[in-house]
């Protein structure tokens, strides 16, 4: 018949169970206070220079910190970048994902098309850029950047513009729209599916008025995800689009004639606007670089609201 | 009889069942289309980057000095270009980093996700998981730039002495831009992964597996290191695998701290190895990528992102592998 | 008969739902005590009392006295692990953890007896199984996993892995619940031989379940306890007519 309070043994184990856990709330401590510190840090140091004239003046290439201008032109820039890139690829990931998850049950074919798209997940940005960099530089691509003359005469294309870097910037973000699409199109209740087929409505019918809609919520959800990858991207701009900071293409880029000259030249992303601004870049302004990562942060944190809101929504619609 | 089954048979049916069958080979195509990217995306590296290794064969992988050979390759007149290179330096920095950025972040954040799974209160997890979701949203180069005016100055103004730097001026330049900042900078982006996807593996670890041990007399620390994180591990598992893929194809944070020369750092040289500028695979092609225009260079490059290409492909099969592994061994959960 | 365990002026309150009132009962000593009554009557909420699986629950609040061989459960200075090792628990889902066979059993036994050396170990480990009847059908696949057997043998992995730390009271809610009728007797069976060795409690909603093993019974409803006493008496002649209700399956 033991004692339920043998204090000696009890005393042992409570010791050893307070040091465990003494030293995961150390760790961790010491790790959520490095996490608050970088947040606490950059907006401390961006938001100087924050102000809507910084938001909509163009930047000027000067080395004085006063007089450098604004984020405008690299703020449109990354607004176009994430334009064509999803306009390429959400049509394209869209159809992959209803084939993969309507199509295909079982097929040893869909198999491998997933093995494929998830090892193309799984490859760092660097490499899609310069794979881009590769394709778009032959010359059958130069109507979507400029030709230049190459050494010893051969004609190349240029290799970088802004359509380069969309359609770059399109087959990275590529994976990651069709998982989420087809997460999403999955979730969506076979009876949705059985309903509308029993009803004699073709497959097809099906898919566009009744499973597309039901699983909207998640396609929008991967869509803005997507588009916050691309507009935090850096690796592709730099390879693709280079490091100016205005737009090179015929001026003033903003007339609807000059648009195809603009997006077949360069010209700045935030990405690269930082880092062309930082003490890595050409001209070393850390104030605009850490004004302009403020921006960057909050675009991204609005899209993630944005995504938040469409869960949220979600779960209201369900409840009803 | 007939003539009600042909009556039945309207135009209308007919022409959605062509349309339901032209629609699924469109979206065939198109997935098709998906699938082959990452075939063409090999084709067009490796060929390339095909003359470096017919001209390197394996000494690729087992020379140093990339930095001198790029100079060289440069410098070499429009005939008679160079095609030497050799990625040892690269290599060693690809793993040094990552490696050094891995053993902290496992350790940061394996104990982080204990911390907000099972042992913080519900307001704090609130806390903590948005303040962890927030980083991981943070783009790469934001890290870069903390990086660039934090952590090198750190390193410079208080490991580095004027000694140092006489010392081993010949070798490299000790600026702060070194092997220890790339690692700085890499574990606390790599971070939030692993802490966001072990909470959810700790998470996903049913209740009754906890009532089990507790009403056996364990207590609650022992129920999570005895039974919790065992039955989590291959999620946490799943978590290391994918920041150690985002670790080593990370080019544009490291470019900007971990130094601009493809050095190997030395043990011999007692902590100046860790202030050794390195270069690894991917952040030596944006360092170097102003050169680009240079077939040679080019073509050298390119050969690095095959590297990088070929490591990203194993860790997504090796990922696949563990996976199915674990679902065969636990049988039915 | 000795007294295992008694219970008296218990209220258990979840938040501000009163779900136990003024309970009192007494356990005997190596005999089966069937709790029974309909859903929702409190059966398994006293039950988790007894080794104060209750505590987890934020909402809990007890009142009351709870002795376990002569020792408030509920004193302040209690060490709340020694207590679940001498009054176990048995689960209505099996729930063996996520590794072989061996490993269920070798891990209660190493955080508890850590000084225990191998062969002790491996001595307990078979020597369990063999007392939960498990030993025969797993001895040449010990070390494969706990999720290859079927219900009926997890169960009995989880009864084996409650003896190891060697309690004195067994707590079963519902455990045949989730199982088909032929491990449901080769469980009870198996209870029926454990209670010379130990005290077992066990929640039922299987009337005839209770009938066939149970030694003393205490129907539940609304959570007090109507009648309680050795079961022959009370499925013969039940004192009180919700009892009898009950029994004859008005509700349940």
């Amino acid at each position: 018949m033991s004692k339920l309070s043998n204090t000696s043994a009890l005393n042992r184990r409570k010791i050893t169970d307070l040091f465990g856990q003494s030293i995961s709330w150390l760790f961790s401590s010491i790790t959520i206070a490095v996490c608050f510190a970088i947040i606490i840090y950059l907006v401390i140091k961006g938001k100087n220079k924050l102000s809507l004239d910084f938001l909509l003046t163009q930047p000027a290439a000067t080395m004085d910190q006063h007089k450098s201008g604004g984020i405008s032109t690299p703020l449109i820039g990354s607004i176009i970048l994430t334009f064509i890139g999803i306009i390429v690829a959400f049509p394209w990931s869209l159809s992959t994902s209803i084939y993969l998850s309507e199509y295909s049950e079982r097929n040893p074919v869909a198999g491998f098309f997933r093995v494929c798209i998830d090892i193309l997940a799984g490859v760092p940005t660097i490499v899609i850029a310069i794979f881009g960099l590769a394709i778009f530089s032959n010359p059958q691509f130069g109507f979507l950047s400029s030709m230049v003359e190459g050494v010893a005469g051969a004609r190349k294309a240029f290799g970088r513009s802004f359509l380069v870097c969309g359609l770059t910037m399109a087959v990275m973000v590529l994976p990651f729209i069709i998982k989420t699409c087809e997460e999403a199109l999955k979730a969506v209740p076979a009876s949705y599916r059985e309903g509308s087929l029993a009803m004699g409505a073709s497959k097809w019918h099906t898919i566009t008025k009744i499973i597309i809609p039901s699983a909207s919520n998640g396609i929008i959800t991967g869509v803005v995800l997507g588009m916050g990858r691309i507009i935090g991207d850096t690796a592709i701009v730099w390879l693709t689009l280079g490091g100016t900071l205005r737009m090179t293409g015929h001026q003033p880029w903003w007339l609807p004639q000059n648009w195809w000259s603009a997006l077949t030249n360069t010209g700045s992303t935030l990405t690269s606007y930082i880092f062309y601004t930082s003490p890595a870049g050409e001209v070393d302004m850390p104030q605009v670089a850490f004004a302009g990562s403020l921006v960057l942060i909050i675009l991204i944190i609005i899209l993630n609201l944005v995504v938040e809101f469409i869960g949220k929504s979600k779960s209201i619609q369900k409840e009803q | 009889m007939s003539e009600i089954r042909t009556s039945a048979r309207t135009p209308k049916l007919t022409l959605s069942k062509v349309k339901d069958a032209v629609m699924e080979k469109i979206v065939f195509i198109l997935a098709a289309l998906s699938a082959a990217i990452i075939v063409i995306v090999f084709i067009f590296i490796f060929m390339k980057s095909a003359r470096i290794f017919s001209v390197n064969g394996l000494s690729f992988f087992t020379t140093k000095n990339f930095d001198q050979q790029i100079l060289k390759a440069f410098n070499a007149p429009a005939d008679k270009p160079v095609w030497d290179f050799g990625v040892l330096g690269l290599i060693a920095g690809t793993f040094l980093t990552t490696f050094g950025a891995m053993i902290i972040a496992v350790i940061a954040g394996v104990t982080t996700a204990i911390v907000i799974a099972e042992l913080a209160p519900p307001w704090m997890k609130r806390v903590l998981q948005t303040v962890i979701r927030l980083l991981a949203s943070i783009p790469s180069i934001i890290y870069g730039l903390i990086g660039l005016m934090v952590v090198v100055p750190f390193i410079k103004s208080s490991l580095i002495t004027n000694q140092m730097q006489i010392n081993f001026i010949k070798y490299f330049q000790l600026s702060g831009n070194s092997m220890l900042a790339g690692i700085i900078v890499l574990s606390i982006m790599v971070l939030p992964i692993v802490v966001a996807l072990s909470v959810d593996a700790i998470n996903a670890v049913p209740k009754k597996h906890r009532e089990a041990a507790l009403a056996l007399g364990l207590s609650k620390w022992r129920t999570i290191v005895k039974v919790v994180i065992p039955a989590a591990k291959s999620g946490i598992i799943a978590s290391v695998i994918l920041a150690t893929g985002r670790a080593i194809g990370e080019a544009i944070a490291l470019s900007m701290v971990s130094g601009g020369v493809g050095n190997i750092p030395n043990l011999a040289n007692g902590p100046v190895f860790f202030l050794t500028p390195v270069l690894t695979l991917a952040s030596a092609i944006v360092n170097k990528s102003e050169t680009m225009s240079f077939e040679t260079i080019q073509s050298a490059l390119f050969a690095c992102g095959v590297v990088l290409l070929i490591m990203s492909t194993i860790l997504s099969v090796f990922t696949k592998v563990v996976q199915n592994f674990v679902k065969r061994r636990e049988g039915n959960v | 008969m000795d007294k295992s365990i008694c219970v008296r002026n218990v209220n258990v309150w979840y938040g501000d739902n009163h779900v136990l009132h003024d309970v009192e009962i007494d356990v005997m000593k190596n005999r089966i005590t069937a709790f029974i009554g309909p859903s929702g009557c409190g059966k398994t909420t006293l039950l988790k009392c007894l080794n104060r699986m209750n505590d987890l629950i934020p909402s809990f609040k007890m009142d009351g006295t709870i002795l376990v061989d002569n020792e408030d459960i509920y004193a302040k200075k209690v060490d709340v692990l020694a207590l679940r090792k001498k009054v176990g628990m048995v689960f209505q889902q099996p729930n063996p953890f996520i590794s072989s066979i061996y490993s269920n059993l070798k891990l209660p036994i190493r955080e508890n007896f850590p000084k225990m050396r191998r062969n002790e170990v491996h001595d307990t480990i078979i020597n369990k199984l063999e007392d939960a009847n498990l030993l025969e059908e797993v001895k040449n696949r010990i070390h494969h996993s706990a999720m290859q057997l079927s219900g009926g043998q997890q169960q009995r992995l989880c009864i084996a892995r409650a003896l190891t730390i060697n309690p004195e009271v067994i707590l079963f809610d519902e455990p045949c619940a989730a199982l088909d009728p032929i491990s449901t007797m080769k469980i009870e069976d198996l209870l029926t031989s454990l209670k010379e060795k130990y005290t077992i409690i066990i929640v039922t909603h299987n009337l005839q379940q209770a009938t066939r093993i149970a030694d003393h019974a205490a129907f539940f409803y609304k959570g007090k306890i109507e009648e309680q006493g050795p079961s022959e008496e009370m499925f013969l002649n039940p004192k009180s007519p919700l009892t009898q209700d009950y029994l004859h399956g008005a509700f349940s």
